[in-house]
């Protein structure tokens, strides 16, 4: 088995990606109920959909800038280069959304949310934005790693004629 | 203390509601920077000189944007008369235009 630096970054950013959509997911479940007894948890939580966001961001943008260009004029070749055109484009301007509302996070859990119905209302909102953003992102990632997929089948394809 | 039996606070934080304020602006600015910078090849030009590549500047003005502006309505409670629920409906509302934003644009410009 040989797994390459950019092959270990790219799993890196997806599993990044993946913990700060569910610790997310955990800041609303917890905001639901939200109590003095489980504060601690939600700064944890927050914390932790804030830091894996980051190592996302970190992960995901070295290997956009140091590996995607080859795999992007691969993707532009292939039978569906809106895998580039459309779902890169919007991917790399929709993470930075994301992003911005994984740093509010930590911010706005500060309030006392156990007595303050505003401030549950605009955690829940905010954390249930990350997660949707956040699988639309996902997604994209695989359909863009299945644009560069059906590129190189067709190439092999190709060179099998 | 018991929480079922206190006032609910209908009020955010000084910090809370600057940042909130802060994300909405921070937000649309990224739609509004992704749109020009496709639409305006020198300006592209310009930020990949920056930084080596113009997506790494992006991110940064963003991120810095978002901060500074953060920061700024913290300290100034500029954010603090605006009304709760107005500035979460305004988050979930700047994510929504934004994001249909970007993907329209990548799908039909």
């Amino acid at each position: 088995m040989s797994i390459s630096t950019s092959d270990a970054i790219l799993l890196a950013h997806a599993a990044f990606g993946i913990t700060g959509c569910l610790a997310a997911l955990w800041v609303f479940v917890e905001t639901l109920n939200a109590q003095p007894e489980n504060a601690g948890r939600i700064r944890i939580a927050a914390l932790l959909t804030a830091l894996s966001v980051a190592g996302a961001w970190i992960c995901g943008g070295y290997w956009y800038v140091h590996f995607y260009p080859a795999e992007k004029a691969l993707i532009l070749q292939g039978p569906w280069p809106f895998a580039h055109n459309l779902f890169m484009e919007t991917k790399e301007h929709l993470f930075f959304i994301t992003a911005i509302l994984a740093f509010l996070l930590p911010v706005i859990i500060r309030d006392k949310l156990y007595s303050s119905a505003a401030a549950r209302k605009l955690v829940l909102s905010v954390a249930a934005l990350i997660v949707i953003t956040a699988l639309a992102l996902e997604g994209a990632g695989a359909v863009i790693e299945h644009g560069a997929k059906l590129a190189l089948l067709r190439g092999g394809a190709k060179g099998t004629q | 203390m018991n929480s079922a039996t206190d006032p609910e606070s209908a009020k955010l934080t000084a910090a809370t509601s600057g940042f909130v304020l802060a994300a909405i602006i921070a937000v649309l600015f990224n739609t509004g920077l992704a749109w020009a910078r496709d639409a305006y090849a020198p300006l592209n030009a310009i930020m990949k000189s920056l930084t080596g590549n113009p997506w790494i500047a992006h991110g940064v003005a963003v991120l810095v944007l978002f901060g500074g502006l953060g920061f700024i309505f913290s300290k100034t409670g500029a954010a603090e008369r605006v009304d709760a629920n107005r500035l979460t409906q305004g988050l979930i509302g700047s994510v929504a235009i934004a994001g249909l934003g970007l993907a329209v644009w990548f799908a039909f410009v």
